[in-house]
Formats: structure tokens, sequence, C-alpha cells
């Protein structure tokens, strides 16, 4: 019993990552219909500009994550300027193209600013509390905690303002979004700052428990590029609900199957899904 | 006195090496109600994705209350009143009817109160949205769906509103409301532009109109004059 509660929170806690980078992937994915590939990348550099700051300037970890937002989301407004902006009119591929060019630009200069080693962050959450009789690490809790907060202001924002409403609109129709008014430009910058935010917040929360390395993104954003095709693409709550499914099952496979298969059962999991339902799980309904 | 509010002069668009449209003028007055006649790929639609923005003319002018806006953005076009209800409705089908309406006031999202003002107009013009103003706008029949396209266009207090094809797949007694409501809307003082194939309901409506063929304007008068215009008859209203 104790074992299934702390998998089951592992689960949970890795899912909470998983869930918030594949939020800006898929998100991204809705508006611009371009896989990200930077977005992996974009985890990274967000996870060293947290862990730069508290350790250069002994910022507070949580000061430290709100200015790797910031960060990240300018990092990754930038991008969308420079290289996909002007793409926008060409075919796919170029785009695509272009977000392997970011990635690769950013893991290489994460390499030569602060070395291929891999680095521990600390957080102020090292300890262990007990549940029930079971121990569980604090920062594991914090993340959940912590996801779960910023996907309700997410939440909000989407639905309750205009301007987060624009993005919902423009997934779902983007020449009807053009023919109220909504500026094009200003909703993919926005929906690019969200997809950093969240790939910065991911990056910080998950630091302390992981390391920090300049390829610690790849794995992740395959796992992402998982969810967001298991959720069904561009869906907002099929990446949250196949982000916690893929960290639960890989926590349970891990532990009652082998460790080793740990990083297999992703991929083996998005195999069996598309078998039985190959337009994911929450495909947008065509009108 | 009624000044002129837009006017296109000489305007091409092209989709590629092919010429959709070749030499368009078209006038619109202050509170007029125009229609634009012509068959299915006539250029109808072309010529209102040139007017908003969605595609560029290749060549000429589009000048609203004497301010050129040709190439101006789409989003640029409707802040100045240029409005388009869309053929195939081009709703958000995931979100409510209300939300659809919410959105159509985009640009004026600053003003709360206008935009409910607005809303409590676009529910009394068709209680119908009102009654299922929480369901899904993918889930109603189409001419609800033409009914909240409308509904959502007027959101943003449109000084020019272009309607493409309003009564495309209803039934005829919706087709009848239909038009009821459009005149209601111009009487209320918006100026329209009516792209339409059913010409002899859309001219009963308008004061004036234009005949499109295979992108180019054949014929164009008052809708007296195109109602008992020979070839117009037999044409498009078959009679």
């Amino acid at each position: 019993m104790d074992l299934f509660l702390q998998q089951l929170l592992n689960g949970l806690s890795n899912g909470s990552v998983y869930s918030l980078v594949a939020l800006g992937l898929t998100m991204v994915f809705g508006i611009l219909h371009v896989p990200n590939f930077a977005h992996g990348a974009f985890y990274m550099i967000g996870a060293y500009v947290s862990l730069t700051i508290m350790s250069l300037f002994g910022i507070p970890y949580w000061i430290a994550m709100l200015i790797s937002m910031f960060a990240i989301a300018l990092l990754a407004v930038i991008s969308e300027r420079l290289i996909y902006h002007p793409l926008r009119n060409a075919a796919g591929l170029h785009q695509m193209m272009g977000a392997i060019g970011i990635l690769l630009f950013l893991v290489a200069f994460a390499q030569v600013v602060w070395g291929p080693n891999y680095q521990q962050m600390s957080s102020p959450y090292n300890g262990a509390i007990s549940i029930f009789g079971t121990t569980f690490t604090q920062q594991r809790i914090i993340v959940i905690i912590a996801t779960v907060i910023i996907m309700l202001i997410l939440h909000f924002f989407l639905t309750k303002t205009m301007i987060g409403s624009a993005i919902i609109a423009m997934a779902q129709n983007r020449e009807g979004a053009y023919l109220v008014g909504i500026n094009a430009n200003m909703v993919v910058m926005l929906t690019f700052a969200i997809s950093g935010i969240l790939a910065a917040a991911a990056a910080t929360l998950a630091s302390p428990i992981n390391l920090v390395f300049p390829g610690m993104g790849d794995l992740v954003i395959m796992k992402a590029f998982v969810i967001i095709i298991i959720g069904g693409m561009g869906s907002i709550p099929g990446a949250i609900i196949a982000g916690y499914l893929l960290g639960i099952v890989e926590s349970f496979g891990a532990t009652y199957i082998s460790g080793d298969y740990k990083d297999v059962i992703a991929f083996a999991l998005l195999v069996i899904i598309l078998t039985v339902k190959p337009t994911g799980l929450f495909t947008r309904r065509a009108y | 006195m009624s000044q002129l509010k837009f006017k296109i002069t000489d305007m091409s668009v092209n989709y590629g090496p092919f010429t959709a449209l070749q030499g368009i003028n078209i006038d619109v007055k202050q509170s007029e109600l125009v229609v634009l006649l012509g068959a299915n790929g006539a250029g109808k639609s072309t010529i209102f994705r040139a007017i908003s923005g969605l595609n560029k003319p290749s060549k000429g002018e589009i000048k609203f209350s004497e301010k050129k806006v040709n190439g101006m953005s789409p989003d640029k076009l409707v802040k100045l009143g240029i409005v388009q209800c869309a053929e195939g409705r081009k709703l958000f089908p995931e979100m409510t009817i209300s939300e659809n309406l919410r959105m159509g006031g985009f640009v004026h999202r600053k003003n709360k109160k206008e935009l409910k003002t607005m809303m409590e107009h676009v529910y009394e013009l068709f209680p119908i949205l009102k009654d299922k103003k929480d369901d899904h706008a993918g889930s109603m029949s189409g001419g609800q769906q033409q009914m909240l396209a409308i509904g959502r266009a007027l959101m943003s207090r449109p000084k020019l509103l272009m309607l493409d094809e309003p009564s495309l797949g209803l039934a005829p007694l919706i087709v009848k409301q239909m038009f009821e409501i459009i005149q209601r809307i111009n009487k209320e003082g918006t100026t329209i532009l009516l792209a339409e194939q059913n010409a002899s309901a859309a001219l009963k409506i308008a004061d004036r109109g234009y005949v499109i063929e295979n992108g180019q304007i054949v014929v164009t008068g008052s809708s007296d004059q195109l109602l008992n215009n020979e070839e117009i008859r037999k044409a498009y209203i078959g009679a």
C-alpha cells in the first residue's frame, strides 16, 4: 500500500510536469498547426535561467521561477517573430526545419554557457513529509499543487477574459476570428508567450527532482508530443488528462513491470491508444 | 443628403495565375441596402473577402469614408466598422451562443456596458438565440447558426455590414424571416451590402443591385430596373 501511494504521487507529480509542457505545445499547435520542436529547448533554458539566478544572486525559488517564466515567454515570442512569423506562408516543412534550428541553437547555447555537466537545483522543499504513514518528498507535493494553481489561472484567463478567449476562438475558426476583429499577430505572440511561461514553470518545478543539463528537454518534448497525440492535437483538456495518464502509467509500469522500461512505456501507450482510437482521446469535433 | 460612404474603383483579384475578379466598381451610400447578385462562383464572395482584407486585391482601390482601406488587415477594418458575416458562418463551434456573441464584440471589449446593450439588441432581433444562449454553436440548426452569425457581426457595431448569402441552405419560411430582419437592421441605420442568389427576395428589400458574372459586373441599376430587366428575370428569377 505504501508503495502504491508513493508511486501514485510520483505519477501525479511527473504527470503534472508533462501536462504543463504538453499544454504549451498543444496551444501553439492549435493556433499555428505547427509542431514546435523547440518547445523542449524552452523548457531546458527555463531550468537554467532559474538555476542561474538562484545560485548567482541567491534569489528565492518562487521569485526565480517568476523571472524564468518572464524570460522564457520573451524567448518564445522572439523565436516566433524571428523564425515562425517570416515562415508563416511557407509550407509546413519549412516551419518544422525552423523549429529544429531553434532547438539545436538553444542546446548548443546552453552547452557553451553552462557546460555539458549535470547540475543540481536546490529547492526549499528538500525534506520529506509523512501522510497516512507514507513518506513523500515535499517537492513532489509542491509540483502537484503549483501545477493545479497554474492550470486554474490558465483556465480563468482562457475562458473569462476576452484576450484569452481570442486564443480559443482562433483555434476554433481562424477566419471567424479575423472577422470579429481579432489581431492574428497579437494572438500568436500571446500563445507563444503562454507556452514559454508554462515550459519555464514546468522546468523549475521538475528540476529539484531531476537534474539540469543541456539535453534535459529531449525526452520531455518527445513525451509531450506523445501526450498531445494521445489527447488529440490542439485539445487543452486532452493535454492535461493524457499528461497525467502518462505520468501515472509510467510510474506504475516502472514499479510493477521494470524500471528499465520506464521510457518505453510512453511510446507503448501511444501505440495502444492510437490502435484503439486513431484520432486521440479528445479530438476536436468537426462541424 | 447622403454622403458617399464606400467606393470600390477598378478592383481586380487574382488567385495565383487565375483572375477571379476584374475591373470591379461598386459604390454604396449611407444607409443603403445594396445587393450583389450572381450564380455560384461568379465572384461575390471574392469581392467580400477582398473588402474584408482576407484577400489582397492585385489592382484597384477601396475607399471608406474617403479613407483608402485596401491592404489593411482584417482586424483594423473591423475596428473601422467594415464587418462581414461570411458564407459558411465561420462561428466558433465549441463556444456557446452567448460566448460567440461576446467574441463578436471583441473590438469594443473595453466598453462592457455597450456590449451588454448590443447583446440585448441582438437577443431582441433573434429571440431564439436568447433561449439557447448556453448551447454550443456547433449544435444548432443551419438557420439558427445563420442568425448567430448575423448577431455576432452586429456585436461589433458595423457601419457597413456585408452579408454573404444569408439565405443559403435555409428553409423557405426561415429565408423570409431572415430577409425581414435584414431589412429591419437596414432601417435601423446600418448600411448593408448583401450577396445573394435569391434575386427576387433580395431585390424586394434592396435599393440597388449589381449583377456579377464570371468576375465582372455586367448590369447595375435600381431594384425596380433589375426586377423588370428581361434577362435578369430569366437568369435569376426564373419567371
